[in-house]
């Protein structure tokens, strides 16, 4: 007996309950709606695409609360990046033995004191050029300094010949015939080198300075008075400011600009200069700073700092100071979290900091690296440089938006024109299922392409949007209207209805309260399949550049790009984190629909 | 039968002047001056006043300010037109598309031929492969190609076309190469003969794929279904205990059973041949009518999509008394003279 009652419990266990339960038990606890629901969670399949479904709504719902969008970043340096979070991912064989680190957009170099190269991150620049490719003759080399710009790298080695590799197609290796290695041979010696957007600079022992590269949109050639004068030589994307030796901060070129009208305050005791891409930055020997050219990520408005800045870096958008009792502060734009120094740097001893565009590494006295600012993309980047996982989680919920409130719509009205022709018939029906053929005729993608053409791109985007929704709803609530009209054609024949007839319950009631709830079951598989529906309709539109227009992402208008060899190929990632995650939602919701449509209609469990 | 049938073309025409109305309408609520357009390349050379003065006349030339019924009726050619012609719609005039400067007639006449020519063959394709793997999936249920099958098709019909397109340009044009992924031929080959038919049947074949693969979930699951639906009725069973062959119980017995609730979705993608696919064609860049449509909302070219929506809205009528009618045909329980 007892031996019977363990199996019993064990087959409990294993969920086999209902072999012990005689039939006609079974039958009176077994409702309908009861029945419903266990077949749907009996279904493996549904079940999966319930939980696969509620994970991505998850996503698409709470990680935009803490992923805040720009929806007007773009920054051509980051365009088209690939995923990964490698771009601070120095080698450790640099640690302890570092001689001199730069970055670019997307990619770090680095010298030890043996004078070998690194170089990590990102580095393929283009399908040709590959900054990880150092040239063989740099390799051999005994390079002690390197600077990054943004397609190229120049280094120097113990003689001061200077080399550089990357992209020399807009003149990024016309290196002045006074450094070239065959010409005069170590006898300048070089003391700074500094890179800039596709230009780069030199500053040698005798306080002179010398500048190359892509001649458009810069300013290159250094005013002869201050020759011999030079101390250190600050570059952003294209211009150039020196630091003389009597302490005062002159901007070295010809042309006029933001930058050329140097504060006048920097005309003496000058310690230090810096500068980000759109700004210069000079350092007092009082400790004031002063930021002139074009801010425009704060990076123009210094805080308040706890005790006296000593040397300055520049970043893309933001400066990082160290300040005298070693402490590091950095200010600026903080999209790429380049701000925000670790507790772990304020507590270390601090030798230098390297920093550049997004990122900042700070070399501790004992040889430590610690790195702050941008790692990576984990999904890439798009063709205009924004983040794709953002663009994806903002452009998810505003598909899924779309989706159900077009569905919504068209559920609304379908179930109340639906209702009225079934129950009434007649003319109401005749009436009402022309209207619903006439619609229903209207092919369906051509005309809502005209809709949203004449709807026109010059409305605000918000309401462009909502706009989409209602026509998408308005365009496809005649398979729900044809439903429950069938449905509650069959209906009204039954006897419950005549009963609530002879009650004296009013039509309305019968139709909404008698009738519909046994159309409800039938109705929620439709309106789970038309969900997936509307959001593919939505993506469609948006696809063809006619639904939802950008920057607002949805995920149909992050693949408008896709559809070229080059992007499909080379920057596969654009595509296939989109596609991957949005085929897997509308399988998910079609599976959900499928299982709840077997558990409401037992007899389609055998096809 | 023949008051059926009389009854729905007249109701056909009623939705057809009704949906035509509509669209007209609609076309017209799009803010655009013909006129204007026009008489843009001369404003240069013209006075302010002259210019003023030839637009009115223009706009009176056209017809623009007359109320929109009267203009609807001249579309149509229910009314005659302004030159006293009796020309619409209704005597096979579609209009005049202004971005190509030609009668629409002429303009169409390329993308229908390629469209119909490329639907043809993905028609064929996907039943030719649909309907015998929905059979043997009922008739094999629960088996491990079923199983195979209603997974593949499930994911067939959930992700959108162009998605499947972007993974098959990307597998079958980009990594193994073997198709061209887009245009209708080798430019500047000008192949004639049976050269001209195989390249352009080589560059239509990634489209092809894709048109395949995407129809194929929903279509096969139906003829599954219906098919499992029509193996489980009672005279499948007489006929397998009075020793009938198993292939014609399933193919005489259990498929004209199962015919009928397909025959609606033939008749209808046989008729859709001639609308197009707005994605595909878009993203293969194949002149077809729907990237035609595309072109010409893209462009204002708003008498040629107008044209071009019309001939949807009969296409889709029609197909829908054929589809009625048909299930008459096919079954005579269906009993529509009700």
């Amino acid at each position: 007996m007892s031996e019977k009652k363990k199996s019993s419990l064990l087959g409990r266990l294993f969920g086999n309950r209902n072999k012990e339960i005689d039939i006609l038990v079974e039958e009176q606890i077994q409702s309908p709606s009861k029945m419903m629901l266990d077949n749907f969670l009996h279904n493996r399949l549904g079940m999966t695409g319930l939980i696969g479904f509620f994970v991505i709504l998850m996503i698409v719902t709470i990680v935009p609360i803490f992923m805040p969008i720009n929806l007007g970043e773009s920054d051509n340096t980051q365009t088209n990046v690939a995923p990964g979070l490698v771009m601070m991912k120095f080698p450790k064989e640099l640690e302890g033995n570092v001689a001199d680190i730069s970055n670019g957009p997307t990619y770090g170099v680095g010298v030890d004191k043996d004078g070998k190269v690194y170089v990590w991150g990102h580095t393929k620049i283009s399908k040709i050029i590959d900054i990880a490719n150092i040239p063989m003759e740099i390799q051999r080399a005994n390079i002690r300094m390197v600077a990054a710009g943004y397609d190229h790298v120049v280094a120097v080695d113990k003689d001061n010949n200077v080399y550089v590799w990357g992209n020399d197609r807009l003149g990024q290796d016309n290196i002045p015939s006074e450094l070239v290695p065959s010409k005069i041979r170590g006898t300048k010696e070089i003391i700074q080198l500094e890179a800039g957007y596709q230009i780069s600079g030199a500053v040698t022992a005798d306080g002179e300075a010398y500048l190359w590269g892509n001649e458009n949109m810069s300013d290159l050639s250094v005013h002869p008075e201050y020759q011999g004068h030079i101390k250190k030589l600050a570059i952003t994307n294209s211009y150039y400011c020196l630091l003389l030796d009597d302490g005062s901060v002159v901007y070295g070129g010809y042309k006029s600009n933001a930058f050329s009208n140097v504060p006048a305050t920097l005309k003496s005791d000058v310690v230090d200069i810096a500068a980000s891409s759109d700004t210069m930055c000079g350092l007092k020997s009082d400790g004031t700073l002063v930021v002139w050219g074009n801010g425009t990520h704060g990076e123009d408005k210094p805080p308040v700092m706890s005790s006296k800045p000593v040397e300055i870096y520049g970043g893309r958008w933001h400066y990082s100071v160290l300040l005298e009792n070693g402490d590091v502060l950095s200010w600026g734009n903080n999209s790429h979290k380049e701000t925000e120094v670790p507790q772990s740097v304020n507590d270390a001893e601090i030798d230098t900091i390297y920093s550049s565009y997004f990122q900042n590494y700070a070399v501790t006295k004992d040889g430590r690296i610690l790195t702050w600012g941008l790692k990576g993309y984990l999904l890439g980047t798009d063709n205009l440089g924004r983040d794709i996982l953002t663009r994806l989680v903002h452009g998810g919920k505003t598909t899924m938006t779309v989706g159900f409130v077009a569905e919504v719509i068209a559920l609304t009205i379908g179930v109340i024109t639906g209702g009225l022709a079934g129950y009434f018939g007649g003319s109401v029906d005749l009436l009402i299922m022309r209207i619903a053929e006439v619609i229903g005729s209207l092919p369906f993608l051509p005309f809502a392409l005209l809709l949203s053409a004449i709807i026109g791109s010059r409305i605000d985007v918000q309401l462009r949007m909502y706009l989409i929704m209602v026509v998408l709803g308005l365009l496809s609530w005649t398979g729900v209207c044809r439903l429950v009209r069938a449905q509650i054609l069959a209906e009204r024949e039954k006897e419950f209805v005549l009963a609530a007839q002879a009650m004296g319950v009013k039509e309305g009631a019968i139709i909404f309260r008698h009738i519909l709830p046994n159309v409800m079951s039938i109705l929620l598989v439709d309106a789970t399949l038309a969900f997936a529906t509307c959001m593919l309709t939505e993506s469609s539109l948006s696809y063809l550049g006619f639904g939802i227009s950008p920057p607002t992402p949805t995920w149909g208008n992050m693949l408008t790009g896709a559809n070229n060899s080059i992007v499909i190929q080379q920057y596969w990632w654009q595509w296939v984190f989109v596609s991957i995650i949005f085929g897997v939602c509308t399988i998910c919701i079609n599976l959900v629909g499928d299982a709840i449509r077997d558990a409401v209609d037992p007899k389609s469990l055998g096809r | 039968m023949l008051k059926y049938v009389l009854k729905r073309i007249g109701y056909m025409i009623v939705v057809f002047f009704a949906v035509s109305f509509l669209m007209y309408c609609l076309y017209n609520l799009i803010p655009q001056d013909p006129a204007r357009m026009e008489l843009e390349p001369m404003k240069s050379s013209m006075k302010p006043a002259e210019y003023q003065a030839r637009y009115e006349e223009l706009r009176k030339e056209m017809g623009l300010d007359d109320p929109i019924v009267v203009r609807y009726a001249r579309w149509m050619g229910l009314t005659k037109d302004l030159k006293g012609n009796m020309k619409g719609l209704l005597e096979g005039y579609f209009g005049y598309s202004r971005y190509f400067k030609q009668d629409i007639v002429e303009v169409v006449k390329e993308p229908i031929k390629n469209t119909i020519f490329i639907n043809i063959f993905a028609t064929l394709l996907a039943l030719g492969i649909t309907i015998p793997l929905g059979i043997y999936c009922a008739v094999h249920k629960g088996g491990k190609v079923d199983n195979f099958t209603q997974v593949l098709t499930i994911v067939g019909y959930s992700i959108p076309t162009y998605i499947i397109a972007l993974v098959f340009i990307y597998v079958l044009g980009v990594l193994l190469r073997w198709f061209p992924v887009s245009g209708m031929g080798t430019p500047g080959a000008n192949y004639t003969g049976l050269k001209y038919w195989t390249d352009r049947m080589y560059y239509l074949c990634l489209p092809l794929i894709v048109m395949t693969f995407g129809s194929l979930g929903g279509m096969t699951r139906y003829v599954r279904a219906s098919m499992i639906d029509a193996l489980s009725m009672d005279h499948i069973k007489t006929a397998r205990a009075k020793g009938v062959h198993e292939k014609q119980v399933i193919y005489s017995h259990a498929w004209r059973n199962a015919l009928l609730p397909i025959i609606g979705i033939v008749i209808g993608w046989f008729l859709g041949i001639f609308s197009g696919s707005v994605i595909i064609e878009n993203t293969f860049g194949l002149s077809g009518m729907g990237s035609l449509y595309i072109k010409g909302l893209n462009q204002h070219d708003y008498e040629l999509t107008l044209a071009i929506q019309m001939f949807y809205t009969v296409i889709s009528l029609v197909g829908a008394l054929i589809t009625d009618l048909s299930y008459g045909l096919v079954d005579p329980r269906v009993r529509i003279d009700k």
